[in-house]
């Protein structure tokens, strides 16, 4: 167990995989580095063979750095603090009041389970400060953390800290008691879990399986060039295929397809599984838990009252199982960029449920919004949403075409060359011309999805153009409130408005320009009547 | 505003409202309104400023035309100032109708450009073809600050930049340096005087 947690202490040694992976993943960041990397290794070698000892030098340094990093990687966990000091050259050193601590998620990898270990990540508010992380530290240590955490959120209660000034002590007690069983853990509800059949349905509608597809053409050319090396099996098949006879060959590549076929189904179904297997989701006192996968446990934790934004899509494919997913927007989802180093960068996370029937979404509505939400959907099928104006077809048919003529157009100079400058000019006027029908077809069906649902708290607004998306929030959580207007929209009586939020930003485009203010100075009287958003 | 609708515990949708609890109706065309604000303008020099910088930007690029027009001309090569004279007139005339809009740009942009305080939100409005205004709450501010480049102390400006927590932060651009000071003194204060309660004091 843990001798002395608030001793100057190292994680387990297994954390070196953990900073290797991290420095990989840092120099793969940039693809066009590793491109270019690749390259210029690539023409070296050749020039001189003897830098191919290179590879084995470089795996050795950031195997070395990994090890370097971890050895100079320490915590302490303190009352109420937790203090973490990393860096080879760079040193930092991260001071975090568990006041600040949002979350604690976990995540386990199969070696940390084999070992009983878990790395640890300390999610803080929406400002984008830094934030810790632990790797591959004793289970036991999570505990602590999470007690330490609920402790120290119930006292900051227990002290008599208002809300909105409108809260007895008593409240504040009973919240605190709450909170204290929240996030230590001892009432848990299950929401939801998925069902094998979920997950067929989510490895199903996954959109790999086209990319898998084209995978799978692009290998079926690679083989026709290197028919060298498959002549045997090849000249055997075609042997067979041409002693049968047209049925036999219309049977041959049926049968080819099919295998293919089949093996992208179990790829993405296997991908699906590992990454679902056993998803559940509960509440517990105040926060939302998931924990899902096979090999890779994954533990996301989320506060309800973080939660910014809730987003629920679907897909075709998965409108025709009838079934939705559904994100919680944490307020640290999107962290300035200015404070997106190495240390802070994809670790507020984003509570995901990848497939739901209505009632659970519905369900998680109530949970997250209170009574607040109430009448505002999640769904993108129902019925309330209000149509934004038709104005938005033409101008977003003139866009897409615009676009389309442009790119056309450059392509077709590279090709040509600017002797036939006319002719190209023609070509693409054409080409325009052209591509105006399916431009409004996609222009209507954009059209078709959009639109929005308000209530005097929260509004949710649909988009989406093959699938479907609604996001919806409450006015109370918004950051900033804009209102534009092109020209076109404002002889037209139009606006756009835009609603910033502490994870990203959601736009209801061509609405009425009163209703657009109208819905400005509702959200503004809600912002500012309000403190809480966190 | 008296209004908030405490909803203390959004986890328990049963649980009645507990301590007292007012909600009065708000009519809809009783709110105070974004759109009938009394703008401020940017300051009059910010449009000298901007000229100053694209000119001299348009001066750079004009240079870099040049040596290039001048390396064509004395290297002397048959095909290659063949081949470089319409890349070259292109450049050039792009120089002469960057500098045009470098001057003309700024005079239409920025008397329609212009901010307000209230007391409780900041606004700025901008745009001549896309008009846009954009409302920042005191109380989503999570901190504010000043800055001015060296173009800007030249003209005694300063800009002014409010960040709320996510991505948008909104800049005000063009106020004079004393303005730009009493601004962030008054949002700093107004931050500090309608601070958020952080974490867990809501449901």
């Amino acid at each position: 167990m843990i001798a002395d947690p608030a001793a100057w202490q190292r994680t387990s040694p297994f954390a070196i995989v953990f900073f290797v992976g991290k420095t990989i993943k840092g120099f793969a960041q940039s693809f066009a580095q590793l491109l270019v990397t690749f390259g210029a290794l690539a023409v070296l070698i050749r020039r001189n063979p003897y830098l191919f000892l290179l590879i084995p030098l470089g795996i050795l340094a950031i195997i070395a750095a990994g090890v370097l990093q971890y050895w100079f990687f320490r915590f302490a966990i303190q009352e109420d603090r937790i203090l973490i000091r990393q860096g080879v050259l760079r040193k930092t050193s991260l001071d975090l009041p568990f006041e600040r601590v949002q979350g604690i998620n976990v995540e386990r990898s199969l070696v940390d389970r084999m070992l009983g270990l878990v790395t640890v990540s300390l999610d803080t508010a929406g400002s984008g400060a830094a934030e810790g992380q632990l790797p591959c530290v004793d289970a036991a240590l999570a505990d602590l953390l999470r007690t330490r955490v609920g402790t120290r959120h119930s006292r900051r209660h227990a002290d008599g800290f208002g809300d909105d000034g409108e809260s007895a002590s008593g409240v504040a007690v009973d919240r605190s008691t709450r909170d204290m069983r929240g996030l230590i853990g001892a009432r848990r509800e299950e929401l939801l879990k998925l069902t094998g059949g979920d997950i067929v349905r989510i490895g199903l509608a996954n959109r790999n399986i086209v990319l898998m597809a084209a995978f799978f053409g692009a290998l079926g050319q690679l083989f026709l060039y290197g028919e060298d090396a498959l002549r045997p099996a090849v000249e055997s098949a075609e042997a067979a295929v041409a002693a049968g006879g047209d049925l036999a060959r219309t049977i041959f590549f049926a049968g080819l397809i099919v295998t293919l076929l089949a093996i992208s189904l179990a790829l993405v179904i296997g991908a699906a599984v590992l990454r679902h297997h056993n998803f559940t989701l509960w509440r517990e006192g105040t926060t939302l838990r998931s924990r899902a996968g096979l090999l890779t446990h994954k533990e996301v934790v989320v506060e309800t009252a973080k939660i910014q934004q809730i987003s629920v899509s679907q897909s075709l494919l998965m409108r025709l199982f009838g079934r939705y997913r559904l994100q919680a927007l944490p307020a640290a989802a999107a962290v300035p960029a200015e404070a997106r180093d190495s240390a802070a960068a994809g670790l507020a996370e984003v509570l995901e449920v990848p497939a739901l029937t209505d009632n659970r979404a519905e369900g998680i509505r109530t949970r997250v919004f209170g009574r607040e939400g109430d009448g505002l959907t999640v769904l993108p099928g129902s019925r309330g949403f209000a149509r934004i104006s038709a104005h938005f077809i033409p101008v977003l048919t003139l866009r897409i075409s615009l676009v389309s003529a442009l790119i056309g157009a450059v392509i077709l100079l590279a090709i040509v060359g600017s002797e036939r400058a006319l002719g190209v000019a023609v070509a693409v006027v054409i080409w325009w011309f052209c591509s105006l029908p399916p431009a409004a077809l996609i222009s209507w069906l954009k059209w078709h999805r959009h639109g929005y649902v308000y209530t005097g708290e929260g509004l949710a607004n649909r988009g989406g153009f093959l699938g479907r998306k609604v996001d919806s929030f409450l006015f109370r959580k918004v950051q900033s409130v804009a209102v534009r207007q092109s020209p076109l929209q404002r002889r037209k009586g139009l606006a756009t408005l835009h609603a910033h939020l502490a994870c990203g930003k959601v736009t209801v485009p061509f609405i009425n320009h009163g209703m657009a203010c109208c819905l400005r100075d509702r959200i503004l009287y809600r912002v500012e009547s309000s403190l809480r958003w966190l | 505003m008296t209004g908030s609708p405490g909803i203390p515990d959004c986890t328990k949708t049963g649980t009645p409202v507990p301590g007292p609890f007012a909600n009065p109706e708000i009519r809809p065309d009783s709110l105070p309104r974004a759109a009938t604000v009394a703008w401020q303008p940017l300051h009059p020099r910010y449009a000298k400023r901007l000229q100053a910088g694209a000119l001299i930007r348009i001066g750079v690029l004009a240079a870099v035309v040049a040596a290039a027009h001048v390396t064509v001309l004395i290297a002397g090569f048959e095909t290659l100032s063949r081949i470089a004279v319409w890349p070259l007139r292109i450049l050039w005339a792009l120089c002469v109708l960057g500098a045009v809009w470098a001057v003309v740009k700024p005079v239409i942009v920025v008397p329609r450009c212009g901010y307000a305080v209230r007391e409780k939100d900041i606004l700025y409005r901008s745009g001549v073809l896309w008009q846009s205004v954009r409302v920042v709450p005191f109380n989503r501010v999570q901190h504010t600050k000043t800055d001015s480049r060296l173009l800007d102390r030249r003209f005694g400006l300063a800009n002014l930049t409010v960040f709320p927590a996510g991505a948008g932060s909104q800049k005000i651009p063009g106020l004079g340096t004393e303005t730009a000071e009493n601004l962030l003194a008054h949002v700093s204060e107004r931050i500090e005087a309608e601070k958020p309660q952080t974490a867990d004091d809501s449901c």
